[in-house]
């Protein structure tokens, strides 16, 4: 922790900065970015569309009128997770100390858990789209899928709404 | 220099914290909750699609690597939420305390201490 310093000279331009600086709150996770969550509330929805579309299973024969859909998403959430990891991860020692003592020999920050969500959600799309490709996809694949989804997607939007404070 | 109410205080940091506390662990069960019955879920389905053979070979192992990815992403997002109401507790009440050492002491010295920060 940082030793206090008092200021003096009310009513000096020096003043009135440190009184400004005096608001200023620790952080200790990365920033919100508005941009990044609304990236991620419009991809959410087209991702449900298309494992909607998919629901009863597919046919490789029409693969073709999928794959921009699959190939949109992929793109999209890859873009989103290097937009996530992007950001500064606070470095703390107190954290850091923390993290020690639970075991982790580094006592480095993890990564930004939305941006591993959201990589795993373009993984997850492309391994739908190969697999849909190669031999169509079964009703339960289909679930399974969309079930893995709902996880990453649920993570990446919890946190990056926790952001916002 | 004025004085600090010490009930007055103590009222200031519980009013901050029990804020703070009682919003942020609606959040962390509800997002709890919701994973822990989402992979209970998704565990049954991949286990009912490699005995019905409707999970091929060519998604099984990616299935089951996933659902171990995320466990272990889950854990990374709960940690990340409690680091979230970490700080804010912190800042709740090192909010509320120097605001209390502000009040007493600006009128008198003309000084405004600035918040601590964790380093």
């Amino acid at each position: 922790m940082g030793i206090l310093k008092c200021l003096t000279g009310k009513g000096s331009v020096l003043g009135l900065v440190l009184l400004l600086l005096s608001g200023c709150a620790t952080q200790l996770a990365p920033l919100y970015d508005k941009a990044l969550m609304d990236g991620l509330t419009a991809v959410n929805s087209s991702a449900m569309e298309l494992l909607a579309s998919a629901e009863g299973g597919t046919d490789k024969a029409g693969f073709g009128t999928r794959e921009p859909g699959y190939n949109q998403l992929i793109g999209r959430f890859d873009a989103l997770s290097l937009q996530s990891a992007a950001r500064p991860v606070p470095s703390n020692d107190v954290l850091a100390d923390v993290r020690k003592i639970a075991g982790d020999k580094t006592g480095q920050a993890p990564a930004i858990p939305s941006a591993t969500a959201l990589n795993k959600l373009a993984r997850t799309f492309a391994m739908m789209r190969d697999t849909d490709k190669a031999q169509g996809l079964t009703p339960l694949e289909v679930k399974a899928f969309r079930g893995q989804v709902v996880i990453y997607l649920d993570q990446a939007l919890t946190y990056e709404a926790a952001l916002k404070r | 220099m004025a004085a600090i109410d010490i009930n007055q205080l103590l009222t200031s940091i519980k009013t901050a914290t029990n804020q703070v506390l009682n919003q942020d662990i609606a959040t962390i069960k509800g997002f709890s909750d919701r994973q822990l019955k989402d992979i209970g879920q998704q565990a049954i389905t991949v286990a009912e699609g490699i005995t019905t053979g409707q999970i091929t070979e060519a998604t099984r192992d990616f299935f089951l690597n996933s659902l171990k990815d995320m466990v272990k992403n889950f854990l990374a997002t709960l940690e990340g939420l409690v680091v979230v109401t970490i700080e804010k507790l912190w800042n709740a009440m090192v909010g509320a305390i120097w605001g209390a050492i502000n009040g007493a002491i600006s009128a008198a010295t003309g000084l405004v201490l600035p918040l601590p920060t964790q380093a």
